[in-house]
């Protein structure tokens, strides 16, 4: 199951790790996840749903989803997909509800930290906002609960559109490694990784939050004051409702990214794509790359939601994207092992008679991400339901500040767009944080030039939902009543 | 809208809704108002635990007969509510507890209760996670009849009941003023337009005392912010709700598997503060872990407030007040009205349909603040 060759990825193989699933003894290499570790062994069930005892499997491969939840080390529910493997780790199903262990007490002391400004989730938009912060002279920390930073960057193969000032033309990887030396060269920013913010809480002149450090001998809880605060924890995956959408080899789009193109995982042999935007056609693309048969695309609208170019791509490979048409149904007993897809009508009903059985091993769900806005939420922003932005959206200003003091919003999580504006919007929010603490060695001009950059993105055909996005946040923004208020 | 009912009731919580079922069970016209959904106050932010070991003979009797009720109540609604009936175990921490204990013990075996003082190699073999040096326990009262439903299953219970006989329950409507004429009631006014009725029941939660400012009744009621929280699922590990009156904690398992819990602040002020605070996530985590030191790998995953309704003896106001007639008070139930529900409405309902009065709604009544001598409840929790 490990992609051996890749016409673009070298995986690091370097250190071998011995751990043990259920008993049985397995390898892995070093910096791998559990979950991804396990399915290259042919691990493909990690969990059972507790009311009805289906076997659950990979699904979001960011923590965000609970599928994969086991007993590591005799700690119950870990999020195996974030926690990466190690020497002698133990493994094990979960008999529904974990059991707690039977270890003594050691506590451990609460780290208080104090900081000017806070990055919550280190994708693109995260690190670009640190580094634009430090740039201009404040103290940052970066905080990501992945074990590594990147997010949803470090899986991107492919090459990105745009000026050659905004990184076109450079793969998602490529930028993602510069952001990553860029982070480890300024000394004014602190990143601290496998760390989950868990709660906001009000205190005066200052934000707080607090996360959890998960540590293998055990959590520690720190607690973080900070003058500016800069929420960047990204999406969501939609999930489909269709039976069988629950089985062992159905996964969000964004999970089959992480194992195929962070760990060198492949997800199975044959493929369903489901959604012909550009996240369902760009990892159809890299599925290729990694060797797996996608049979096709299959997009409920009657036309391609993304680029030509990706789309082309494909077709030259010989993968038939089906627009007006949808997945019905998953089968099979412990795995996928088919799909049924179904023409749809004008109003995305199934039209009865055009079912058609695929034999395949993974379904991938491409259909849309939801703004996580969980912390922004606790800290009672203004928020609105904007269908545009995927979901509801805490309002913000040009400046991506939310409407309370000093806590910006940036990248997917203020309305689903893509890793390029996702990247101005964190250097805007970043740079903006810095000068209204009064650091300001080219503030303003870095201000501007994200400003132009956002509206040249969205002034394209591609950039229209965004762009529409945004004019209502702004329109929502400006009226006194309305938004609702957490 | 209907313009026109027998009787309005203002709450669309455990009680509201009880009220709203046994009425037009009766075949009585009645109308429910919530400002909100259903569940938004107290109800859908409580532990919901059920018990009946109580210092005050009126919340003894209240309770002992609303466990009698809720065991029946599947069977009454068609419906499921989620009871479970694990115990109460209220640690006791010191021979000053332990006399008053065992004074409440024979007052509520007086009364039929099955219940009965402990010690400590008891305790450990009821609730075995517990660190019975950590918690400081010299022995308990545990009844095993005690327990715990789940509020959103049972108030959507009464609603959908409620709905099948005729009543109508009207939410996202705010009551916003109440006319009276002399001294009776003519109208209820909301947000969405007027209803004329003669008979209101004032089950609003804290809020009921600003409902009943709006005839000039003054109700001594104050809301004070109360915090709790849920972890994560993990295997059965115990049964009963354990409490304790000295560190003011109270923590249960849930069917599910989520341990659920809250702990009082000394320090709360009163007042509508309605943020979760991070003392409140500490101070909750570190007394917990004294008392189950075992659960210290588990997650917690929610934490959230809510209000208790308190009175000045911690016991609800019930009933009918003086000055204007068919103003009825169902509230100031002080962190206690989810498990007291079934029978404070069946004795409010049939005061209603019949006129009956009985000495639990006569000494519950909002007369008795201005006698000097008001028995207050001591064991209040959370
Ligand atoms: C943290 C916590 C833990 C608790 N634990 C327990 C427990 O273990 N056991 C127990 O028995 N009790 C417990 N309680 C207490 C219990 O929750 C309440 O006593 C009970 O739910 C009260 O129910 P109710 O129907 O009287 O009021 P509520 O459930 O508060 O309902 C009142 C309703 O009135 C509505 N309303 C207010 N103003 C207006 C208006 N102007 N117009 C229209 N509608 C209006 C509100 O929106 C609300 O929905 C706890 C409470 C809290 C906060
Ligand atoms: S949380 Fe691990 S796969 Fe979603």
């Amino acid at each position: 199951m490990r992609i051996t060759q890749h016409p673009i990825l070298e995986y690091d193989r370097r250190k071998e790790v011995r751990f043990t699933f259920n008993g049985k003894q397995m390898n892995a290499f070093e910096g791998e996840s559990i979950a991804a570790a396990l399915h290259a062994n042919g691990v493909m069930t990690l969990s059972h749903s507790l009311r009805y005892d289906r076997p659950r499997g990979f699904f979001c491969g960011i923590g965000k989803c609970s599928s994969c939840f086991m007993t590591v080390n005799h700690i119950p529910n870990i999020r195996t997909c974030i926690v990466p493997v190690q020497q002698q780790m133990t493994v094990t199903e979960q008999e529904k509800l974990g059991k707690i262990p039977c270890t003594p007490f050691i506590p451990k002391k609460k780290e208080n930290i104090t900081r000017e400004i806070v990055v919550v989730g280190g994708g693109p938009a995260g690190m670009c906002a640190a580094l634009a912060a430090a740039e201009q002279g404040a103290s940052v920390l970066l905080i990501d609960e992945n074990n590594a930073p990147g997010g949803q960057l470090v899986k991107q193969t492919h090459k990105f559109f745009g000026s050659t000032e905004e990184k076109a033309g450079t793969r998602g990887i490529d930028i993602a490694k510069e952001l990553l030396n860029g982070l480890k060269n300024k000394k004014t920013i602190e990143l601290r990784t496998s760390t989950t913010v868990i709660g906001y809480y009000e205190n005066e002149h200052m934000h707080r939050v607090i996360a959890v450090r998960r540590l293998i001998q055990g959590d520690q809880l720190l607690e973080i004051s900070c003058k500016k605060m800069i929420v960047a924890c990204g999406a969501m995956e939609n999930l489909l409702a269709f039976p069988g959408n629950d089985l062992p080899g159905v996964y969000g789009a964004g999970g089959v990214q992480t194992l195929m193109n962070v760990y060198g995982v492949k997800p199975g042999d044959t493929v369903v794509m489901v959604g012909a935007g550009n996240v369902g056609l760009i990892v159809s693309y890299q599925l290729l790359q990694a060797r797996v048969n996608v049979d096709r695309v299959v997009e409920a609208m009657p036309r391609i939601g993304g680029y030509q170019v990706h789309a082309a791509k494909l077709r030259r490979c010989g993968v038939p994207i089906c627009t007006s048409s949808t997945i019905k149904e998953a089968f099979g007993k412990n795995h996928v092992e088919g799909a049924i897809v179904t023409k749809v009508d004008d109003c995305f009903q199934p039209i009865p008679g055009t079912e058609e059985t695929i034999p395949c091993d993974t379904i991938c769900l491409a259909v849309g991400l939801t703004p996580s806005i969980r912390i922004l939420e606790q800290a009672k922003v203004r928020s609105e339901y904007i269908p545009e932005a995927g979901g509801t959206v805490a309002l913000h200003n040009p400046f991506l500040e939310t409407t309370k003091n000093g806590l910006y919003v940036a990248g997917d999580a203020s309305g689903i767009e893509e890793a390029s504006t996702a990247m101005i919007e964190g250097e805007l929010a970043g740079v903006s944080a810095a000068i209204s603490l009064g650091y300001n060695k080219n503030g303003s001009e870095v201000q501007q030039k994200c400003k132009n950059a956002l509206q040249l993105f969205r002034s394209g055909p591609f950039g229209r939902i965004p762009k529409i996005c945004k004019e209502k946040i702004s329109s929502c923004l400006a009226c006194e009543e309305g938004g609702t208020q957490y | 809208m209907t313009k026109k009912t027998d009787v309005v009731i203002i709450g669309g919580g455990i009680n509201g809704c009880s009220l709203a079922y046994q009425l037009a069970k009766q075949d009585i016209d009645v109308m429910l108002l919530e400002r909100q959904h259903l569940c938004s106050g107290g109800t859908g932010r409580c532990g919901a635990g059920i018990r009946q070991q109580w210092s005050t003979k009126e919340n003894a009797e209240l309770a002992i007969q609303s466990v009698k009720i809720f065991e029946q109540l599947d069977k009454e609604l068609n419906a499921e509510i989620g009871l479970r009936q694990g115990g109460y175990l209220i640690a006791i921490h010191d021979e000053k507890e332990l006399k008053q204990a065992e004074k409440n013990v024979a007052l509520q075996k007086s009364l039929g209760l099955q219940v009965s003082v402990i010690g400590p190699d008891e305790i450990q073999k009821i609730v075995p996670i517990l660190d019975i040096k950590g918690m400081r326990a010299i022995a308990a009262t545990f009844c095993p009849t005690d327990g715990h439903a789940d509020p959103f299953k049972t108030t959507d219970a009464y609603a959908q009941a409620a709905r099948r006989h005729g009543a109508k329950l009207q939410t996202y409507t705010k009551v916003t003023g109440i006319k009276k004429k002399k001294n009776t009631i003519e109208c209820v006014v909301t947000n969405k337009g007027k209803i004329k009725t003669s008979t209101v029941i004032n089950a609003a939660g804290p809020h009921s005392k600003e409902i009943a400012e709006m005839i000039n009744i003054k109700l001594p009621i104050k809301p004070l912010r109360k915090e709790i929280l849920v972890t994560e699922r993990v295997q059965p590990l115990f049964k009963p709700m354990v409490i304790s009156f000295t560190d003011g904690i109270y923590f249960s398992q849930q069917e599910g598997g989520q341990i659920l819990g809250g702990i009082s602040n000394p320090n709360e002020k009163n007042g509508y503060f309605s943020d979760p605070t991070f003392f409140f996530l500490q101070h909750m985590a570190q007394t917990l872990l004294r008392y189950a030191p075992s659960l210290n790998t588990v997650n917690v995953i929610r934490q959230w407030t809510g209000y208790y309704d308190m009175t000045p003896d911690a016991r609800p106001i019930l009933g009918e007040v003086k000055g204007v007639s068919g103003f009825l008070q169902c509230n100031g139930f002080s962190g206690h009205g989810f498990m007291l529900s079934p029978m404070v409405t069946k004795l409010l309902t049939e005061y209603i349909v019949d006129g009956k009065t009985s000495e639990i709604l006569h000494n519950l009544s909002l007369d008795r603040f201005t006698d000097k001598n008001i028995e207050k409840e001591a064991y209040v929790v959370g």
